[in-house]
């Protein structure tokens, strides 16, 4: 062949190598504007509403894969009933463990560690019931398998950490959106309180780095946030059903910082009214800006 | 009878209600729920001495009085058999007394008549309201002392014993001893390890009282036992009498073999008032002679009491209310701070008639903050329940106490009326709390105040640093009329040792004059 005909068609086959790469591109823009970033579901079900906010961001089987050993971490932390809205609605764990199951999850552990006496927490929140019916593998969480970890926090260097999290394959932060005296606001990244041990108290000496911290060091498959009833006042253990107010929404997100945030706004507040999520902003872990992320409603 | 029929049929009714007692205990435990769900305390509930000390110290009813009755009725029918049949001490003691082998014919200490004069000096304080026969009834003792000491030690026995096997991580071994603790926590063993004050003499005591078992068994049910005096004097006219027919050749095995010392010789007296009803006597007569029915040679001896030393256990008895009340503590107007009643306890002078000192309360407790008093509430009031938050708060939605108590020194309230009841108040030092005392950030008492409209609040403050920074801090402050005294704050400070906050007992719902603020 002569110089031109080479040229020819190098110049075809070289347009024509690149349509995939292209189309590809293309293609995959279509498909991310499929899934929004947050998920916001109301509903009168909070098992229906929870799987409705997981499929406006891709679906379950976008976060867990079959085999994997999941853990899912509500918040326990009180002896309240759901009505008094300080633990997570138990529906929606119950909800979040059989869509793990429906994903192929080898196992759902579900536990947490309560500010109280974990008997009566497990069982008044409703939670331990709710979710050994699916299937969920509750446990209290055991004194001695605590492992002190590196977290690299500015305010906290080492920390205790329960084991289970740390070999779990996949972690899901299931919190419940609450004021609190000293947090202002206990929304997702505040719950991972839950799976420290030793003398938690302490870390309120500095408490939004403490969170933080905490945050930065756990990487959640999912996030999702119980808002069907809030405790809008004597947080966070509230106890007063004149301070609870029936939201029935659930929000699913994968930004620690954007959930956040975005339950911020259930109080009326910004992500910037909050400590910790204004520093987790800046350091990068997630935006709490909430206008460049697409937010998806439906409703059930 | 078949040599060994009635012991087996007997060890079979002590196995059952000893079994019964346990699987009852285990129960007096939380698992989450509002309600026990068991009739934990009916052993107590049968106890005809709790129910008479009660009703001559508090004249009052107790409860379960009437299925006292039923053990009254049953020993003046059939004379001490809840002592050989029933008692769960007694199956201890019998137990214990299994290894003491001594064959030949021992001398015997011969003090039966003690135990009339310890229940008739018992008798005598409770009928000038001093209720200490809890200390000495067996079912109370039983209760108590396993309580405070003998589960927390059983439980820690295990507890390091599992646990070394876990730190070893013996492949396949540390599963299996990982499989059978659970299964032994879930049936057995307890949520949390029991720690408690004065555990260590419960633990003595207790050991010492079956221990004399070695020395002569039925030791406590012959020459200790009030509840047992009590039934003797009741069994004055039972049906169920021992018989000894004419083949007895006064070979003397009946006399050896019995526990309590009941036999006196072959022509068929007997002390009435000491026997147990065991039978062993009845099965291990070499001539079969000796027979228990409705017919029978009466009444054996009666109860030798000297009148001098009933004269001495009686005056004893009025002597001790007057001789516990005379130092100030006792005295109206006292109050000890560190005497922090658990919730639905009736005011002081009350509580101590009631008290029988069984500690169901203290068992049940889910934090472990009730604890046995020593002196904290007066030599009188020694081993009754006090909470220390630094060991366990009251948990705020919990009622179990008052469920457990048998003689309603503690009330049962309701979920509603306990959330209301005020057992102290916190008091801030604000020389060690870290907002007031080093500018340091912390509210966890206010985040723990279960309280729905918070008795702790935050009081904004700005303040300048050593090196003349200014720091905003949130200071907390107690609302004493909505605080209930619960001690989680105290429970929960960081400052831990000597917390920045802790409860006194002022401002008890239960006492009249132990008040702080002129609020009804």
């Amino acid at each position: 062949m002569n110089r031109r005909d080479f040229l020819r068609k190098a110049c075809f086959a070289g347009l024509g190598l690149s349509i995939p790469g292209t189309l590809d591109s293309f293609l995959g823009h279509l498909y991310a504007s499929e899934y929004a970033d947050i998920g916001v579901a109301r509903g009168a079900s909070p098992g229906a509403a929870t799987k409705a906010a997981i499929d406006l961001i891709g679906g379950i089987s976008r976060f867990i894969s079959r085999g994997d050993i999941v853990v899912v971490k509500p918040n326990i932390g009180w002896d309240r009933t759901p009505e008094q809205a300080a633990n997570t609605n138990p529906e929606v764990v119950a909800g979040l463990v059989t869509l793990c199951y429906d994903a192929g999850a080898k196992k759902v552990k579900v536990f947490d560690n309560p500010c109280v006496d974990p008997r009566r927490s497990y069982h008044q929140s409703g939670i331990k019931d709710a979710a050994s019916a699916v299937g969920g593998e509750v446990s209290f969480m055991d004194e001695r398998k605590f492992k002190d970890v590196a977290l690299g926090g500015r305010f906290l260097k080492k920390w205790p950490l329960y084991a289970d999290i740390l070999e779990a394959d996949k972690v899901i932060n299931v919190p419940i959106a609450k004021v609190h005296g000293s947090s202002t606001l206990t929304l997702g990244m505040k719950n991972w309180m839950g799976i420290m041990g030793g003398w938690r108290g302490r870390v309120h000496m500095n408490l939004d780095q403490g969170i933080v911290d905490i945050s930065q060091f756990m990487k959640p498959a999912l996030i999702v946030l119980d808002a069907v009833r809030i405790l809008t006042a004597h947080g966070p253990q509230g106890g007063n059903l004149v301070d609870v107010k029936t939201l029935n929404t659930v929000i699913a997100g994968t930004d620690q910082v954007a959930v956040d945030a975005y339950g911020t706004t259930l109080f009326g507040l910004t992500g910037s009214s909050l400590g910790y999520v204004r520093m987790g902003h800046e350091i990068g872990l997630g935006t709490m800006d909430l206008s460049r992320l697409t937010i998806r409603t439906v409703a059930v | 009878m078949k040599a060994h029929t009635l012991r087996s049929l007997r060890r079979l009714f002590q196995g059952i209600f000893l079994f019964l007692f346990l699987f009852l205990f285990i129960q007096t435990e939380s698992k989450g729920e509002d309600e026990l769900g068991y009739p934990v305390r009916i052993f107590l509930d049968f106890d005809p001495l709790i129910a008479l000390s009660t009703l001559l110290s508090a004249h009052t009813l107790v409860a379960g009085f009437f299925l006292s009755l039923i053990v009254v009725v049953l020993t003046v029918f059939l004379g001490r058999v809840f002592c050989g049949w029933i008692c769960p001490l007694g199956t201890l003691h019998d137990s214990v007394g299994s290894f003491n082998r001594r064959k030949a014919a021992q001398t015997r200490l011969g003090w039966h008549t003690l135990k009339y004069y310890i229940l008739i000096f018992l008798l005598a304080s409770s009928l000038f309201t001093v209720q200490i026969t809890g200390i000495m009834d067996p079912i109370s003792l039983l209760i108590r002392s396993l309580s405070l000491s003998v589960y927390p030690l059983l439980n820690y026995l295990a507890s390091a014993f599992f646990d070394t096997l876990y730190i070893l991580d013996i492949p396949v071994a540390t599963d299996v001893s990982e499989w059978v603790y659970d299964v032994l926590r879930r049936a057995v063993l307890s949520f949390e390890q029991p720690h408690f004050f004065q555990g260590i003499l419960m633990g003595v005591l207790f050991f010492l009282i079956l221990g004399l078992n070695l020395y002569e068994r039925r030791f406590w049910c012959t020459y200790l036992c009030p509840l047992g005096a009590l039934l003797g004097v009741l069994s004055r006219y039972a049906l169920l009498k021992r018989s000894v027919s004419e083949g007895c050749t006064a070979c003397g095995v009946c006399r050896r073999v019995c526990p309590s010392d009941a036999v006196i010789d072959g022509s068929g007296t007997w002390r009435g008032a000491e026997c147990l009803y065991c039978m062993d006597c009845d099965d291990l007569c070499p001539e079969e002679a000796i027979s228990f029915g409705w017919k029978g040679s009466r009444e054996g001896v009666p109860i030798d009491l000297s009148r001098r030393n009933v004269f001495l256990s009686l005056t004893a008895g009025v002597a001790a209310a007057p001789l516990l009340r005379i130092v100030p503590w006792s005295g109206g107007g006292w109050h000890n701070p560190a005497l922090i009643r658990p919730p639905g306890a009736l005011a002081e002078k009350e509580f101590l008639r009631r008290c029988v000192r069984c500690g169901e309360c203290m068992k049940v407790c889910i934090t472990n903050g009730l604890q046995p008093t020593l002196f904290e509430a007066g030599l009188e009031g020694v081993w009754t329940p006090r909470l220390v938050p630094k060991v366990g708060y009251c948990e705020f939605r919990c009622t179990l106490c008052g469920q457990v108590c048998p003689t309603g020194a503690i009330v049962s309230l309701s979920v509603p009326e306990k959330q209301k009841t005020k057992i102290g108040m916190a008091v801030i030092d604000p020389g060690r709390c870290l907002p007031y005392a080093y500018d340091t950030p912390c509210l966890v008492c206010e985040e723990m105040c279960p309280t729905p409209e918070k008795a702790i609040w935050l009081e904004e403050t700005v303040v300048r640093s050593r090196e003349g920074k200014e720091i905003v801090l949130k200071r907390p402050r107690v609302d004493v009329e909505r605080c209930v005294g619960c001690g989680i704050c105290e429970a929960r400070c960081p400052v831990r040792g000597r917390p920045a906050i802790y409860v006194i007992s002022t401002n008890e719902s239960r006492s009249d004059d132990n008040r702080f603020l002129l609020t009804p």
